[in-house]
């Protein structure tokens, strides 16, 4: 996947799932603040994730350093990377 | 004693959103049963009839709440809704009131989200892709934990589960709460969502309608002679009981007073139902009203369609009004079986009867069966001032419960 495949991905996640306008996201958006995302909301948003790209997110203690949608988009890239190479 | 009264109503059917979609479907004497074309290629599944709600939930609730309802909740929430606005109850006096309640009934949690959830975990094995609002929905309280959220009730929040009986449970405890003085409002009804998993729980044990797959609008056809079982329907009623002082004291219109209940088992079989234990339910029930048999104007009764299931409640009736006189009608007919709503929202339906000096027939009775006579079956609309009705549900289980209200 390229970067912009993993930033479409994620922004499809947070438009279908938590109904968030594609205009709000912006790189620097914060999860919780900006979007209006919760702690059961991000229980849900790992398990969509996960569906979305076919990784394990859940147990990665790197998640809880995620605040912005920029730092979602690092991490899922890396972790796309470290478990298709695995 | 205190005394209870319905000051406020509230329905999603089969007919669709609102009382006044019931009342025309029931004018208008349709019969919502559907082929459900998603379950012709079901193995197994004979019963390919159900009695849907067309019009999917909308999205006015908003996300944090509607995150985690399943349909029912949000029939639950929308029927609720209504029941509030026609109490004349503002949105504010309900939450943060420690004496505003809510009691909601159904089957289970979410069928729908049951099946999705548990497939693909049984499928994958995994936990991590278990959402956390599939807990919510899956979860056996879900309609009155997710309707005490939207609403923001801190009273008594309490969800009774006894499969048909369970609406009519929640009318009856919230009767008594608001009888000992435990609480001043109580939103109370059922909630109940359709899914093939749900049809095909009463099709594996013989007592779904089969036989009109080809003609769906004839079935169910309570008490006649020709009816093959039930048809599941889904939905929600929600009424609001009201202390009366408390409600005089806001001048509240009162549609109805609660002046009876009575819930028991039948200690005697897990799926058959016994007569003589339905008669013994009605009867404390009309007895804790003060009334006896010829007090009761009209009888709702529970009947399904089902052969045993409505011979029961026919032998019942005839023990308890063994002059026949007493008017007696089903509703499946027209809405199909709404389980664990069927008890409210056939209440609601009584109430509209009461209100308008009408007695909708049971629609689809066109032969009334040997095992079924006895009773005054009504076949066509009859007029007539309804001061005081029993209103039955019946559960698997064995659980019985009736109701009575009266005029006020």
């Amino acid at each position: 996947m390229t970067e912009s495949d993993i930033i479409t991905a994620v922004n499809e996640v947070f438009c279908e799932e938590f109904e968030v306008p594609l205009k709000e996201l912006t790189p620097e958006s914060q999860i919780f603040d900006d979007l209006g995302l919760d702690s059961l909301d991000v229980v849900d948003l790992i398990v969509a994730l996960q569906k979305k790209f076919g990784v394990q997110v859940r147990n990665d203690e790197r998640v809880r350093e995620v605040r912005t949608l920029q730092d979602l988009y690092d991490l899922l890239e890396v972790i796309k990377r470290e478990q298709t190479s695995a | 004693m205190k005394r209870a009264v319905i000051t406020g109503m509230g329905v999603v059917s089969p007919f669709g959103y609102g009382i006044g979609d019931l009342t025309a479907g029931l004018d208008t004497k349709r019969c919502s049963t559907r082929y459900i074309d998603q379950w012709a290629s079901l193995e197994g599944l004979n019963s390919k009839v159900a009695a849907p709600l067309d019009i999917k939930p909308g999205g006015k609730i908003p996300r944090k709440y509607r995150r985690t309802m399943s349909p029912m909740s949000i029939f639950a929430a929308h029927a609720a809704e209504e029941a509030l606005q026609s109490a004349g109850v503002d949105r504010k006096q309900v939450g943060d009131n420690p004496r505003f309640g809510c009691i909601v009934g159904h089957t289970s949690g979410s069928p729908q989200t049951l099946y999705s959830a548990y497939s693909e975990l049984i499928k994958n094995g995994n936990y991590n892709m278990f959402a956390a609002s599939d807990f919510f929905r899956t979860i056996s309280h879900t309609a009155v934990l997710n309707l005490a959220q939207y609403l923001g009730i801190t009273g008594t929040v309490m969800a009774t589960s006894a499969a048909c009986a369970s609406g009519l449970q929640a009318v009856g405890a919230a009767f008594d709460l608001i009888r000992t003085g435990r609480q001043d409002m109580i939103l109370c009804g059922g909630a109940e969502e359709l899914h093939k998993t749900v049809t095909g729980s009463f099709d594996i044990l013989f007592a779904a309608s089969t036989n009109y797959n080809d003609r769906p609008e004839a079935t169910p056809r309570p008490f006649d002679r020709d009816r093959d079982g039930l048809v599941c329907g889904e939905g929600a009623g929600i009424l609001l009981i009201e202390e009366l002082a408390h409600a005089r004291a806001r001048g509240a219109e009162i549609f109805a007073e609660v002046i009876g209940f009575h819930t028991c088992g039948n200690g005697s079989h897990i799926s058959r139902s016994d007569p003589e234990i339905m008669q013994v339910c009605m009867e404390t029930a009309v007895k804790a009203a003060g009334m006896n048999g010829e007090n009761i104007d009209y009888v709702n009764a529970h009947a399904t369609g089902t052969e045993q299931g409505d011979a029961a409640e026919s032998s019942a009736l005839k023990s308890i009004f063994p002059e026949g006189k007493t008017p007696v009608s089903s509703l499946k007919g027209y809405i199909g079986h709404t389980l664990g709503a069927s008890g409210p929202i056939e209440l609601i339906a009584s109430l509209v009867m009461m209100r308008k000096g009408v007695i909708y027939p049971t629609l689809n009775l066109d032969n009334v069966a040997e095992d079924c006579k006895g009773v005054l079956h009504v076949q066509q609309p009859i007029e007539k001032q309804i001061h005081c009705f029993l209103k039955n549900s019946f559960a698997f289980g064995g659980i019985n419960a009736a109701l009575v209200c009266r005029s006020y």
